[in-house]
């Protein structure tokens, strides 16, 4: 079964190609979205196949895999197959969860568009195709072509709108700023590719492949590849591009921009586990942008009145965690052959999906109703919008980490990880810290995102209405999801133990924690409490400034705070710190370039010229039309020639 | 299949032929287009059926096959006397170098004469001179005698000069002269390259094998170095490299557009595998002592090029830019002096050849249609030219390298070979990967996307004509295959790269 | 037999002139006879070796290709001064003069 799991992203490719190709007459319901529904829905069921495959303890041995042989080159030879194994089938599952859901949503959201639907369909489709493909790449070079390839999906849909000028400027942003983390994603699988001579997983996680490369190459190898990461999951300090992003219709946002792709430079990062673990400073490296990250991205979470740029911001900072989970985690593998950074890690990974999806799709759902993204002319559309309202607090409640949604098991596993990474290295303690006020932060923003939008009165004028069912229907799932998939450490042998097994050769000697030990270590540990009080404290901080009446807002506008609030709501100055040194440094200087190349190398050239026409010229003066004159020159050429052959050449010794 | 046919003569005879009747139908110039496609078609599919034949792994039963003897191994080989008391001879052959860029050949003086199709000014000579060029660089691809090399390489300068010269823009006087010289006193350092090896081999033959069998213990070191420096000059200028690449946006400019297909898609490879072909191979040493000028002018072609495209206004003349940035890639593979740096760099020919066509036509289009190429004054033509956008936007795509299109494969060898040969020094020319896509999709921003231009009367622009499109369309796929299948054409470059590295091993005497 | 310098001499001082002629006289015509003086010096010279090739090159045999070049020399000067006083003629139709000095439009 699993060898033909190559087939995953054929279904939704085959409904690319359709809908792109075929005339339009035949394009059918919604412009192409049954076709895409057909697409999703096969890789999907294909999906759930291999899932239940894994989860029965069955993964793929490299050599049952079918191999397409892409380039060979001496002794190069670049083949690319497919790799499943658990954590390939964790993406899976959010890549043909949220992409099923997601297309079906469309179908109501993007219901107005008209013909260009079928752009988007179109567009969707090879989306979800390239992603399964990265998912279930077993080299480095397919992940990278991959890679590459849904950035461009990505680049494509945020410009979907192209005729507004700030969508195709953030979809450039998007792709240029993603392209310098490829960058070094690139320089990074080169170097190992020189040192092992394959960028085949199997080769290169296998004892052999590791000891190929010396330690310090290892670790710029290592760091180099998490900036790919970085650029592909907006971890500072490539982050701006995202919050841009959001240019693009809700529900790319919700797919591309929180599910599922930004989810792949967490997935790179725990990809590459076996070659992090190698060097402790790529770890810390990993660890320190993701905690950075958390937090700053918090923080411009606070003031953001945009609704998606509030989830947009909540998505670089759960990133962040994952990121940041990661890094401790590989400490604990390395110091005390503990999975549970990972585990922690890429369990956060699916709840957040989920929940941020919902959490997406609930604001698509409130924007298609009142055609407005920014909350302070919301408010009130509780009454309205009552499934969106519920579905979108169960969002919240799980992303602020309340029990028992999905949010609270996983951060709090994570906030564990880093914690217990501390006793090896103190910056982790530190890292622990930014962790717990960013889970204050998150409870805070999220929730004053949901009273400023959902709660009070009325703020402007429109007409309300509840989404049509296709889009209300997926955000039921997607509620659904959120509540329950935070049980998944309890089932069966529990997630943790199920994740384990994609970096089994990583750790010595194995240590099965029970579903009820994780139980008991979860409610016997002071910390959860820690971050369960943050977390309330940060609801109720929310209730009183954006839902109780009474509180004056306006102290936020003066002094110290004022200064504060500014800062916030221009996200640090970064943004334009990147603009202003891509128009004015990078710009001016190509512009001085280009004049140095007109003015300097061209001008030498044209010079040249001109020094030769001007030589002719002057030189012409001598011909002055005297048939005698020239004569006479003949014949003392002539007389000088002999004379130079005669006797000075003789005399030369010729 | 094709066994003792003279199918190389063959083909380079078709658009000969083709030249000559169309120059020769007075009155009857309208019909001009069809003469034109219908033997360049022929030799389309005449080379078509040869790449078919090709064999990758040759062996003495191979359809008119020549061992080199060290040198580069040939199929479909002729060779006839030409003057004989000078030891000129008319010898033409393939192998895996020259097999694509023939076949890009056919193909891009095809597609260009389809996308010409409704030339209005004199087309008997416009066509006409289209298949002479065609017949110059088929020629200087397939030939293996200096001297008739050199007479092909003067060739196709000609046809270029009057194209410019005649159906060029505003600025066509200028340009086209500058084009002529610039690269005529290139042609003279070659030139004179030839003539020192040809004497200093003393082998009475022009031929590329005699030379370098005879330079192998001839040609000094010193020599080698004089020479390879002349040659690489020679070649560079094609090439364009930095800093003796200012004729070719002016040229690009004021080109018409199939002339700058033909320019950038056919010209710029001739000064890529004459450096592959003539320079490295012949004069090793020369080639060992100047690997890292080498190297150094292709990072700064790379770099510099791709600043420069960053500040150009006019949609053209940033594809021009690009070319050079490109073409830098071509020359840093080949300096590396591995056989994946001169493969990959044989293939950044084949794909740039492609892409490049594909971009300098959608300028085309542009101009045609908007009557400006200026960016400033396009804008959101997303709206009025769906189909032209997206072509736009896949030919910008391929060629800021995105995997699955055909120039990555290229790019990412060409990337590789850099770290096995200079390590972390490959920061630097990747830096341009972020570069190229910077000023792609800000030009695509400002030109496709926003608001609707209102700078021109875009009341009626219209989507691509078929004649446009049709090209355009065979080159994406085109470059979709390799880009997917690049194995398809790297088998055949192999080969060919593991004699040019096997050449620079050997003792080149003195 | 007088020795074959004599006859050098004697071609060198008639080519001398010639050429100091065409240097220096004005009129065209004078110019074209000067030509010819050359032209006969050179013809000295193709007879007088011609005459002394058995003296010169004992054991060749005699060859009489230099009075032959000699002929086809006298018979080409003739059509050459043809042309020319042709070429004169016209010009003085078109310029009122022969001075050599007066047609300098063969300039830049």
């Amino acid at each position: 079964m699993l060898e033909y799991a190559w087939l995953i992203p054929v279904f939704p490719f085959i409904a690319f190609i359709l809908i792109a190709l075929l005339p339009k007459r035949t394009l059918g319901w919604e412009d192409g979205c049954g076709y895409g529904i057909a697409g999703a829905a096969g890789a999907f069921a294909l999906s759930a196949l291999v899932v239940w495959e894994v989860i029965n303890g069955r993964t793929l041995l490299p050599e049952d895999a079918p191999r397409f042989t892409w380039l060979i080159i001496g002794d190069i030879s670049v083949t690319f197959g497919i790799w499943i194994d658990e954590l390939t089938a964790l993406m899976l599952v959010v890549v043909s969860v949220v992409g099923t859901l997601v297309v079906i949503y469309s179908a109501g959201y993007m219901h107005q568009e008209g013909v260009t639907r079928r752009r988007y369909y179109a567009e969707i489709m090879l989306f979800i195709s390239v992603m399964y493909g990265l998912v279930l790449a077993d080299n480095y070079i397919e992940m990278f072509i991959f890679w590459e390839l849904v950035g461009l999906c990505s680049y494509l849909l945020i410009g979907f709108w192209y005729e507004r000028p700030s969508a195709a400027s953030a979809a450039k942003r998007a792709f240029i700023v993603t392209r310098v983390g490829d960058i070094m994603f690139m320089a990074g699988i080169i170097i190992l590719l020189k040192y092992v001579g394959t960028l085949d997983f199997v080769t290169l996680f296998d004892e052999g492949g590791t000891q190929a490369v010396p330690a310090d190459m290892m670790t710029l190898a290592t760091a180099l590849i998490f900036g790919g990461a970085i650029g592909k999951s907006a971890q500072f300090p490539l982050h701006e591009w995202l919050p841009d992003a959001m240019e693009g219709p809700t529900t790319v946002s919700a797919l591309i921009h929180a599910a599922t792709m930004v989810k792949a430079g967490v997935y790179l990062t725990a990809r590459s586990y076996p070659l992090l673990v190698q060097s402790p400073e790529s770890l810390m490296l990993v660890a320190v942008i993701g905690g950075v990250t958390a937090l700053l991205a918090a923080t411009c979470a606070l003031a953001a009145n945009d609704i998606k740029r509030v989830l947009a911001y909540s998505t670089i900072s759960q990133l962040g965690y994952m990121i940041l989970g990661l890094g401790a985690g590989g400490y604990l593998v390395i110091e005390a052959s503990n999975p549970n950074g990972y585990t922690a890690a890429t369990f956060h990974l699916i709840n957040h999906a989920i929940f941020k999806a919902l959490l997406f799709l609930c604001a698509g759902s409130v924007i298609h109703s009142i055609g407005t993204n920014d909350m302070r002319l919301m408010g009130g559309l509780h009454k309205k919008m009552r499934i969106t309202s519920i579905t979108m607090l169960i969002g919240a409640l799980a992303i602020a980490g309340l029990p028992p949604l999905s949010g609270f098991w996983s951060k709090d596993e994570v906030l564990a990880a880093v914690w217990h990474a501390g006793e090896f290295d103190w910056t982790f303690t530190l890292l622990w810290v930014m962790g717990i006020v960013t889970a204050f932060m998150t409870a805070f923003y999220m929730f004053r995102m949901w009273f400023m939008t959902f709660a009070g009165e009325q703020r402007s004028d429109f007409h309300a209405h509840e989404s049509p069912k296709t889009m209300t229907v997926p955000l039921m799932i997607l509620a659904a999801l959120a509540m329950g998939s935070g049980f998944a450490l309890f089932i069966g042998d529990g997630f943790k133990t199920f994740m384990e097994g994609s970096i089994h050769g990583l750790l010595q000697g194995v240590h099965h924690e029970s579903p009820m030990d994780v139980a008991v270590e979860i409610f016997t540990d002071p910390l959860t409490y820690v971050s369960l009080v943050l977390a309330i404290a940060g609801i109720l901080v929310a209730y009183r400034l954006y839902c109780m009446p009474g509180f004056d807002r306006s102290v936020f506008a003066k002094g110290f705070p004022g200064k504060v609030q500014r800062a916030l709501e221009n996200r640090w100055y970064i943004s334009q710190f990147y603009d202003d040194f891509a128009y004015k440094i990078w710009y001016g200087f190509s512009l001085v370039a280009d004049a140095f190349d007109r003015y300097v190398i061209d001008g030498v050239v044209n010079g040249f010229a001109y020094l030769g026409a001007n030589t002719g010229g002057k030189m012409r003066k001598a011909q002055t039309g005297n048939v005698q004159r020239y004569a006479s020159l003949i014949v003392v050429g002539i007389i000088a020639l002999l004379v130079f052959m005669l006797y000075v050449l003789p005399w030369g010794g010729w | 299949m094709l066994e003792g046919v003279p199918i190389i003569s063959i083909i380079i005879l078709m658009p000969l032929i083709g030249a000559l009747i169309t120059f020769g139908l007075g009155r009857y110039g309208r019909y001009a287009r069809y003469v034109a496609l219908a033997f360049s078609l022929v030799a389309l599919v005449l080379s078509a059926l040869v790449a078919f034949v090709f064999v990758v792994e040759p062996d003495s039963s191979s359809p008119g096959y020549h061992d080199g003897g060290g040198f580069f191994d040939y199929q479909f080989y002729e060779e006839h006397t030409w003057i004989e008391a000078l030891g000129i001879r008319y010898i033409v052959g393939l192998d895996g170098i020259s097999l694509p860029l023939f076949v890009l050949t056919t193909l891009l003086s095809t597609l260009s004469i389809v996308f010409s199709w409704d030339t209005k000014l004199r087309p008997k000579e416009y066509f006409g001179l289209m298949l002479v060029l065609e017949v110059g660089v088929l020629g200087v691809f397939t030939t293996l005698d200096y001297f008739v090399f050199y007479v092909f390489w003067e060739v196709v300068l000609i046809p270029m000069y009057f194209m410019i010269g005649v159906w060029g823009g505003p600025n066509k006087d200028y340009a086209a002269i500058k084009f002529f010289i610039y690269t005529h006193i290139a042609s003279l350092a070659l030139l004179i390259a030839i003539m020192a090896m040809y004497f200093q081999a003393g082998a009475n033959s022009f031929g590329m094998e005699d030379i370098w069998r005879a330079g192998q213990t001839e040609f000094a070191r010193m020599f080698q170095i004089g020479v390879f420096a002349a040659a690489f000059f020679g070649f560079g200028v094609k090439l364009p490299m930095v800093p003796f690449h200012t004729w070719l946006p002016d040229a690009h400019v004021e080109a018409p557009t199939a002339g700058s297909v033909l320019l950038a898609g056919l010209l710029l490879k001739m000064g890529g595998y004459g450096i592959i072909r003539v320079a490295i191979p012949t004069l090793p040493l020369g080639a060992d002592a100047l690997q890292l000028v080498m190297a150094v002018i292709a990072i700064a072609s790379i770099l510099y090029g791709a600043m420069l495209c960053l500040a150009q206004k006019d949609l053209k003349k940033l594809v021009a830019y690009s070319s050079i940035s490109h073409m830098g890639f071509v020359l840093l593979g080949y300096a590396t002096f591995t056989q994946l740096g001169v493969t990959a760099g044989v293939f950044q020919m084949f794909a740039h050849g492609l892409v490049t066509a594909v971009l300098f036509m959608m300028c085309g289009v542009v101009q045609h249609h908007c009557g400006t190429r200026i960016i400033q004054s396009l804008g959101g033509l997303s709206k009025k030219m769906p189909s032209a956008a997206t072509m736009l936007t896949i030919g910008f795509l391929a060629s800021l390298g995105l995997p699955g299109l055909v120039s990555f494969a290229a790019e990412f060898m060409v990337f590789v070979s850099m770290y096995e040969t200079w390590g972390l020094w490959l920061l630097l020319p990747i830096l341009s990967v972020a570069i190229t896509a910077g000023y792609y999709l800000w030009a695509l921003q400002r030109s496709m996307f926003g608001p609707l231009t209102k700078e021109i009367d875009t009341s009626d622009v219209h989507d691509i004509d078929w004649f446009e499109g049709v090209p355009v369309v065979v080159l994406i796929a085109l470059i979709a295959i390799f880009g997917v299948f690049p194995l398809l054409l790297f088998q055949y470059i192999d080969p060919a790269a593991v004699t040019v590295i096997n050449l620079l091993g050997l003792p080149g005497g003195g | 037999m007088i020795n074959i310098e004599y006859w050098l001499i004697f071609s060198s001082l008639l080519f001398a002139i010639g050429a100091y002629g065409v240097l220096t006289r004005k009129n065209a015509i004078v110019v074209l006879m000067c030509i010819e003086i050359m032209l006969n010096a050179a013809n000295v010279n193709l007879v007088a070796f011609s005459s002394y090739y058995t003296t010169l090159h004992p054991g060749l045999g005699a060859d009489a290709s230099g009075q032959v070049f000699a002929l086809f020399s006298i018979a080409i000067a003739a059509a050459e001064v043809a042309v020319g006083l042709a070429i004169l003629l016209e010009v003085y139709r078109r310029y009122q003069t022969i001075d050599v000095d007066k047609i300098n439009i063969l300039r830049w």
